[in-house]
């Protein structure tokens, strides 16, 4: 990625309520894409038609977009950038088409690259909480720019299946999105509904839909996901129905409504244990230092 | 006469009086004047807290007493409009804080006045009731009375399960306190019971709660003004180390409670009237109840969900501190990283000066100051570990 330009100041009378960042996390896991109904050339001269069409809206208006792979996450493009060919003619619709494709093919190829031979077994899904975390960090830079800032949001384009081993990671981004007071909106074009993203899109107050087909992929992302925050307030958007805030068991990873929590660690059970087997706590007794570098006695022997 | 710099100035004669602007200039080596770096400052201070936080077990279910001074102290109006209206302002942010980052604890208030210490709140887990209750009471009289606050509290504590953490903050405007015995003796008997109690003070350092913090482990210091109190205020925000052997680590049985379906309408157990849709069911008893986390009111079982537990886990799972880096161009092996991997913001400043910038341990991806900070006081992910299988 270039260096991005300065962003120019402008009279505050053109900074309306309505002008959007938009943080758009595509994802590109050929685990995925080999095996989805709609073919990825398809899916992106639906998500470019609607990228331009933001762009459109309002001449403020910004968009950027970070690709999701499987082995690695990146920057591909930022309108606010300088073009890489200031040659070309009529503006930037067709340098933002070539500009993004090219480097969105560099991105690719690069994460083909990273495929080890050995498939661990979480395989299938892409790096998620990576590209949501580089999405932020990006939403951070844009709000220490001063008051005057496009009202920034995130939509994930996402078909993977959620990573289990992710978990952690998505929450501490969404709750860091839920106090930056930045909506995470989801579009779900693989097979089966993504919990994490049913998750983020509740908490944070964004919109999430699986649209149930797929050729028609545009008009969900205009309809759906092109208005900016100000307008939604007047809309009917998709509401959430029947986000599932139950938690797994650490053991067995099974879907529990009643279970037991160490009240050292936070980890959940599913049946009664001594000892939990996160943190080494033994339950009952007042527990011993084990994790700290300082060398303390036992108060109390294990049994 | 400082009290009087509010009266008879302009507001641009006022920004003298009080802030004294001429501080905020400093000289370079050769004598030239040039403006505080606020960057490095700020970032100068993230990495004193972090240094003193890393990898020791904290106490996650915490049971927090705020005691309030409202002794005749507390009208003084070096805080302005003054130190009480002040003190219940940064208490409601720090409430909403702490809940934020401890969904699992609670918190109960407690408000000195005419020599006697009264409970204001149950312990609790609603950041609403509280709030309306202080800003209900928010008159000030008489002494203040520390020994009072702690026997109330320790009799309060007591009560609570074993895997608890006990604390209590006292939020001190005072310079004395009027006890009916000995307070030593008090604060020996809130030792054994293994509750840590940090003082803020307001006016000057006391040695009675000096001495109460040394001896219950807690923390004590002293606001100089109305931003430096909020910062230490919310300092307590996050879990404190937990000392091993005060909490018996046991096993909460707890539920997960689904969301009820739209247009079913029950009676909820918490206002006692009828609700059209919304709400969960314990999954115990299948009362409904209509927020998280709470006890259910029929059959006490706590109900919580999985969220709420998430947002605690980035205290086991925290990222180390990064390493401090010197970029200079010179360097070949660096060449790659001129952009922030976070923010994509430049990492150089013109006039090829080597800029000081981070670098995880693990990926070794550079990351600028600013994202440094928000790295590891918001977000606790690495973007550079999480963007790499």
């Amino acid at each position: 990625m270039g260096r991005s330009a300065v962003m120019a100041p402008v009279p505050s009378k053109l900074y309306s309520d309505d002008v959007s960042l938009l943080v758009v996390l595509l994802d590109t896991n050929p685990f995925f894409w080999s095996t989805a109904s709609l073919p990825f050339s398809k899916f992106l001269s639906h998500v470019l038609a609607f990228l331009n069409s933001i762009l459109l809206i309002n001449q403020l208006n910004q968009v950027v977009v970070i690709a999701t792979g499987c082995n690695s996450c990146n920057f591909i493009f930022d309108s606010s950038s300088v073009p890489a060919n200031p040659n070309l003619e009529n503006g930037r619709m067709p340098a933002l088409c070539s500009n993004l494709l090219q480097k969105l093919e560099e991105f690719v190829t690069g994460d083909e690259k990273l495929s080890k031979e050995v498939l661990a077994a979480g395989i299938g899904s892409s790096l998620l909480s990576g590209s949501l975390s580089m999405a932020l960090c990006y939403i951070q830079r844009v709000f220490r720019t001063g008051p005057l800032h496009p009202q920034p949001r995130i939509l994930c384009l996402q078909g993977s299946p959620d990573g289990p081993e992710q978990y952690v990671a998505v929450m501490n981004a969404i709750f860091s999105a839920q106090r930056s007071m930045v909506p995470i909106d989801s579009c779900v074009i693989g097979a089966q509904h993504s919990a994490f993203l049913q998750q983020a899109s509740y908490i944070t107050g964004g919109v999430y839909l699986k649209p149930q087909q797929l050729d028609g992929l545009f008009q969900y992302l205009s309809t759906v996901f092109a208005t900016d925050l100000h307008s939604r307030r007047f809309l009917q958007l998709p509401k959430p129905a029947g986000v599932d805030f139950r938690a797994s068991c650490f053991c067995h990873k099974n879907t529990i409504d009643m279970g037991y929590i160490c009240s050292v660690c936070l980890s959940i059970f599913c049946k009664h244990h001594k000892k939990c087997s996160t943190c080494g706590s033994v339950f009952g007794q007042a527990q011993s230092d084990g994790n700290s570098a300082t060398d303390r006695k036992r108060k109390t022997p294990e049994t | 006469e400082d009290e009087d710099e509010g009266n008879g100035l302009d507001a641009w004669e006022r920004a003298y009086a009080d802030e004294r602007s001429w501080e905020s200039l400093q000289e370079d080596e050769s004598g030239l004047l040039r403006p505080i770096d606020n960057k490095t400052i700020y970032h100068a201070q993230y990495r004193r807290r972090i240094r003193t936080t890393a990898r020791i077990q904290k106490g996650l279910i915490r049971y927090l007493y705020i005691v309030v001074d409202l002794s005749r102290a507390a009208s003084e109006m070096d805080f302005k409009p003054s130190r009480m209206a002040v003190v219940a302002k940064h208490i409601e942010a720090f409430i909403r804080e702490f809940f934020d980052q401890n969904p699992l604890s609670q918190i109960g208030l407690v408000t000195i006045k005419d020599g006697l210490a009264q409970c204001l709140t149950d312990l609790g887990g609603s950041p609403d009731s509280h709030v309306k209750a202080l800003m209900g009471k928010l008159e000030c009289s008489g002494d203040s009375s520390l020994q009072n606050a702690l026997d109330l509290v320790h009799g309060y504590l007591n009560q609570i399960p074993s895997y608890g953490h006990r604390e209590v903050l006292i939020l001190y405007s005072a310079l004395s306190t009027c006890d009916p015995g000995d307070i030593m003796e008090t604060i020996q008997e809130c030792k054994k019971s293994k509750i840590r109690c940090s003082v803020i003070g307001l006016s000057a350092e006391i040695f009675i709660c000096r001495h109460l913090c040394q001896e219950t482990g807690g923390s004590y210091s002293v606001a100089l003004d109305e931003s430096h109190f909020k910062e230490l205020l919310l300092e307590h925000a996050p879990p404190p180390p937990a000392i091993a052997e005060f909490a018996i680590a046991n096993l909460i049985k707890m539920g997960f409670p689904q969301r009820a379906a739209e247009g079913v309408i029950s009676i909820c157990s918490c206002h006692k009237e009828a609700k059209v849709g919304g709400g969960y069911t314990c999954p115990r008893c299948k009362a409904r109840v209509c927020e998280l986390p709470t006890e259910c009111r029929i059959c006490g079982l706590t109900l919580v969900s999985s969220p709420h537990l998430a947002r605690s886990y980035h205290h086991l799972f925290p990222i180390p501190p990064f390493d401090e880096v010197s970029l200079s161009l010179n360097n070949p092996h660096q060449r790659s990283s001129r952009a922030c991997f976070g923010c994509q913001e430049s990492l150089l400043i013109p006039g090829n000066k080597p800029t000081l910038c981070v670098a995880c341990p693990k990926c070794k991806q550079h990351f600028c100051l600013d994202c440094d900070i928000y790295i590891h006081e918001s977000l606790h992910n690495c973007p550079g570990c999480e963007s790499f299988r």
